[in-house]
Parts: C-alpha cells; structure tokens; sequence
C-alpha cells in the first residue's frame, strides 16, 4: 500500500517538475531538458533491440538521422507543411529505411548483427556528406521554417517559443515512451525477452522468430525516428553529424550506464549522462574523457547499470528485513 | 494411424553420415522410445524430425503430411511438442512466464501489442493451472535459471507440452536426475502425456521398460530393431550392441 502511494508520489512530483521546467529554470535549462528527453527516447528505443530482443547494433544513428533528415526535407521543400505531419515523416522515413534492411538483418544476430549495423551507418553517414543537393553535405539542412502547431483559423501554438516547442517535445516524447513501455508489457513484449534469453526455444515454442524479430526491429527504428524527428525541429538544423558513429554509440553509452534489459535504465542513463556533461562543461572541454572513465567504472564494478545498483540496494534491505522478520520469529 | 512415420532417412554433417535409412512409424497414443548408445545419432535424429536440421535424404510425415521441410516453428504449430536434453528454458523468465509462452503460443496469441500480457486473465488461469500439475506453483516467480535441478527438469518438460500438443518428443527428461527425480519424473511424464503420442531417448532402461509401448533401438544411426519391450529385450542383436554392456554403462554413468 504505502509503495503504491510512494509510486504516485514520485509520478506527481516528476511531471510536476517538468511542468514548471520552462516557468522557474529559464531557457537554457529548459533547452538542456529537451535534449535529455530527445536522448532519452532514442535510448529507449535502442534498449528494445538491445535489452529485450538481446540485438546488439552499432549503428542506430541510421534511424536517428532518418527521421531527422526526413523531417528536415519534408519542411524545407513541402510549402506549408504542417508540423505533426513533418513528425509523421520522420517516422515513415526511419520505418521505410528499418524495411529496407530488415530482410538482411533480420536473420543476423550477434556480431554478425552488430557489424553489418556499423557499415550500413557508415555508408549512410558518407551518403549524407556527399549528396550535397539533397543532404546539404557538410553543412547540412538548416534553417527551414518550424510551423506553427494548430488548426488554421481556430488556434495556433508557436513553435519558435521554446516554452511552447518543450511541451509539444515533452508530449510527443512521453507519448512514445508511454507506448513504448506498454508494447514491453504485452504479449510480444514477452515474446521480445524470450529471443533475447533463448532464440531456439522461441520457435520451439511455436513463434516465428524472424518475424518477431523484424516487427521489434521496425519498431525500435520508428522510436528512434521520432527522436531524430523533434531533434530536427529542436535545432532547426540537421546535419551528417547525427548519423556519425558517435551518435550509435550514445545510446549505448546510456543503455549500459542505466542498467540493460530494464524499461528506465536508459532514461536513467541519459539523465546520468545530461547533468554530468552539464557539470563537465564548466571546467573542460573533454566531455568524451570523463564520459569513457564512467563507463569503465560502470562496466567493472556496476554491469547491470544504475538500475542493477538499485536492484541490489533493494534486495539488501529486503534480506535484512527477512532475516530481522525470521529472528523475531524464532525469539 | 501412424502420427509420425519417418521414410529413408539419411543425415549428414559435411560428410560425416550420422543417420543411415531410418524408417520410424509411431502410431497414434502409443509412448514409443528411443535407445541407443552414445552417439547412435538420437538427438540428431530429434533434431531431423522436428526441424532443427533439413535430413539429406528422406522424409517425415506428421499426421499424414509431409514436413520434412518443415522448421520447428511450424511444427509446433501443427501440433508437435519437444524438450530438448540440455535444459533449455528461458532462464531469466519466471517458471510462470515459461509456461505462459506455451499457452500464448497455443492460444495463438503472438503479435498481440494492445494488450497487457498480465490482465489476461484466461492465460493467467491455465498457466497456473499447469504450475500447479506440475508441483511449480510455489516457485511460480522464481527465474528458470534459479530453480534446483529437478525443478528446472520438470519446467523443461512441461514447456514442450505446455502448447497442448498431439505428439511431444522429449529428448532425455531425466538426465542427470536422481534416482527420486527420475522416479518423480517419470510419474510427471506418465500423468501428462496421458492421451497423447510420446517420443521419447533415454538411457535409464528402468524408465524405458514402465514407460514405453514400443522401443526403438538406434545403433550407429541405423535401427537395429523395433518393437514392443519384451521382444527388444530378447532380441540377440540389441543384446550385442546394446543391453549387453548396460552394467558397464550403469557403472560409468554413475560415477
């Protein structure tokens, strides 16, 4: 009972935080929340490849910087193009790209997946540089107009005003993560965790694996294009940066930090990683530094991440109180 | 009617022949086992029927149809059940979300994504129901990988016939067990294959002689003789290659 309302407290107090974000901390803060978010999301959706279906891919800012650059394109070359439609391309540009590889990677697991992950995003990130007329190359696409949010002739959000983009971003971010979470706790999330423990037996149990794993996999890219999406309209800049290597290995980086396998470890991991870098920031410019150091220290001493910690500081407490319970029993 | 019935078939890793013109027939309802000496080609035989690997030569015919091109997937949807000598469970998955699995699949219930797993309430039931059969009930929210040996054994099993199928092939169910869980496991086989069509290696012909109708004996991946077990039991040629060192099997394997 008192978890129950300890649960409802700490909901309350969250999105209550993240109410008030934009009124008491001011752009800057505002804008820092935002790209947690956006991080967060891209996390999560890397996790259900690589902690539910045990997938492990290097090269996810493929699906990142799909759903930026399509929405990018979509608002530089569509006149007047409205904004939750850009959104929608975005998604639809991850989702083609993720079909157009699922019938390769599909079969593949393990190194073999992780590698092949690694030199289509590679392949992407050298398209992007060299297709000037279409990606803008080096410099990318920037400065398309960001509609306004609204239906004409009735009312119309700005989306200039960075209070107002931070709660369209928070909304559709939470969304996707609400969506996201639901999908772990239905029947084909189960189907997702038993792959990643023991793909074999999945068949022998009468489930089409390649399938399963084609349909996690498109689903794990649109997430992401949604991520790259509201990345798109938060810089009102897209360039071949967002499909380097760096960015494939961001979501790893917070996926490992968070715990793996668990729905908040990278939501936990990006936090982890926004307010250090926050703090970094001040005193050096070697962010990678101090974010490599963490992630040995994690690996060596924390290999199921924040959320293992919790896990274990959990049960300590709750064998304590089971042997204090079973020494009252005995007196 | 026969539900399975394997016609010449043959099996080859690269070049190494395991399995020479093995023909089977299994009637419908009978427990029918498989004996053989180490490295008789059991296993790779399980493993040909139900899809694992294409057989070189030969065929499989299930209920009457064809699938020898048949993967496992499909032929657990036909209606075919196996659990496998190396325990193979989803060890991080509770014992009840390794049953659960079996019911979804049978349910056919797979790409379901509207729906919270844990407020169906049906799939719940059985899934308890089954735990309760086979004696998990209380380790119900134990992860598969932390439960003692025979334990693990029995999910093991049960998993193959949690999908509710017509014929269940079960490849060793008592390996490495105790002489009191093998004695349980064989109760637990016995219980729940009641009306259908088992399959079944083993080595224990302790086990072999109360459970099964009709024996198979596989020697150097051909059969060497089948039929009900006291037949087997007379036959000269299984005597020679088989039973005859069966001590010395004992001996080595209790050791």
């Amino acid at each position: 009972m008192m978890n129950r309302y300890l649960k409802w407290i700490v909901w309350i107090v969250i999105v209550a935080s993240l109410v008030l974000c934009p009124i008491f901390c001011g752009m800057y803060f505002t804008n820092v929340v935002v790209t947690f978010a956006i991080f967060a999301l891209f996390a999560v959706s890397y996790n259900l490849l690589l902690g539910f279906v045990g997938l492990f891919s290097f090269g996810h800012a493929m699906y990142f910087g799909a759903g930026a650059y399509a929405t990018a394109l979509a608002l530089a070359h569509i006149e007047g193009c409205p904004l939750l439609l850009s959104l929608l391309i975005g998604i639809l540009g991850s989702l083609a790209l993720a079909l157009l590889l699922i019938p390769i990677v599909a079969r593949l697991s393990h190194s073999a997946f992780a590698m092949i992950h690694l030199a289509f995003s590679m392949l992407l990130y050298v398209l992007a540089l060299k297709l000037r007329n279409i990606t803008g190359g080096e410099d990318g696409i920037g400065g398309f107009p960001i509609p306004s949010l609204g239906i004409p002739g009735v009312f119309s959000l700005d989306m200039t005003d960075f209070t107002t983009f931070y709660y369209f971003a928070m909304i559709v971010i939470g969304i996707s993560l609400w969506v996201a979470w639901f999908i772990t706790k239905t029947p084909f999330g189960q189907v997702m965790v038993s792959i990643r423990e023991n793909t074999m037996r999945v068949g022998y149990m009468g489930f089409k694996v390649t399938h399963s794993k084609a349909v996690a996999y498109a689903l794990s890219a649109c997430f992401a294009g949604i991520a790259g999406s509201i990345y798109a309209l938060f810089n009102d800049l897209v360039s071949a940066d967002c499909l380097h290597i760096g960015y494939s290995f961001a979501p790893i980086l917070m996926t490992m930090v968070g715990g793996v396998g668990t729905f908040l470890g990278p939501i936990f991991g990006s936090a982890i990683f926004a307010v250090i870098e926050e703090i970094t920031v001040r005193y050096t410019e070697r962010v990678e530094l101090v974010n490599g150091i963490i992630l040995i220290v994690v690996i060596m001493y924390f290999p199921y991440g924040f959320m293992g910690m919790i896990g274990l500081i959990k049960r300590k407490i709750l064998e304590k109180q089971l042997a204090a319970a079973a020494a009252e029993g005995r007196s | 009617m026969n539900i399975l019935e394997t016609k010449g078939l043959y099996h080859d890793f690269k070049g190494l022949e395991v399995l020479f013109d093995v023909n089977i027939e299994v009637s419908a309802g009978e427990r029918h086992a498989i004996i053989g000496p180490n490295g008789a080609g059991k296993t790779t035989l399980f493993n040909v029927i139900t899809g694992t690997y294409e057989p070189s030569r030969g065929s499989v015919y299930f209920k009457g149809k064809n699938v020898t091109k048949a993967d496992s997937q499909a032929m657990v949807r036909l209606g075919m059940g196996r659990s496998f000598q190396i325990t193979s469970t989803f060890g991080r998955l509770t014992a009840f979300q390794n049953i659960r699995m079996g019911i979804l699949s049978r349910k056919g219930i797979r790409f379901n994504m509207f729906q919270k797993v844990d407020k169906m309430e049906d799939v719940t039931r059985e899934t308890d129901e089954i735990l309760k059969r086979i004696n998990l009930y209380n380790e119900r929210n134990f992860p598969a990988n932390t439960l003692s040996y025979g334990k693990h054994r029995s999910l093991e099993i049960s998993m193959a016939l949690a999908t509710d199928p017509d014929l269940v092939m079960l490849d060793e169910p008592t390996a490495g067990m105790s002489k009191d869980e093998t004695h349980y496991a064989v109760e637990l086989i016995r219980r729940l294959t009641e009306g259908k069509t088992a399959v079944i290696i083993e080595h224990d012909m302790d086990v072999v002689f109360s459970l099964a109708d009709r024996i198979t004996v596989l020697h150097m991946g051909a059969v060497l003789a089948s039929g009900p077990p006291n037949e087997i039991r007379e036959n000269q040629a299984v005597k020679d290659a088989y039973l005859g060192d069966m001590e010395e099997n004992d001996a080595s394997r209790s050791q």
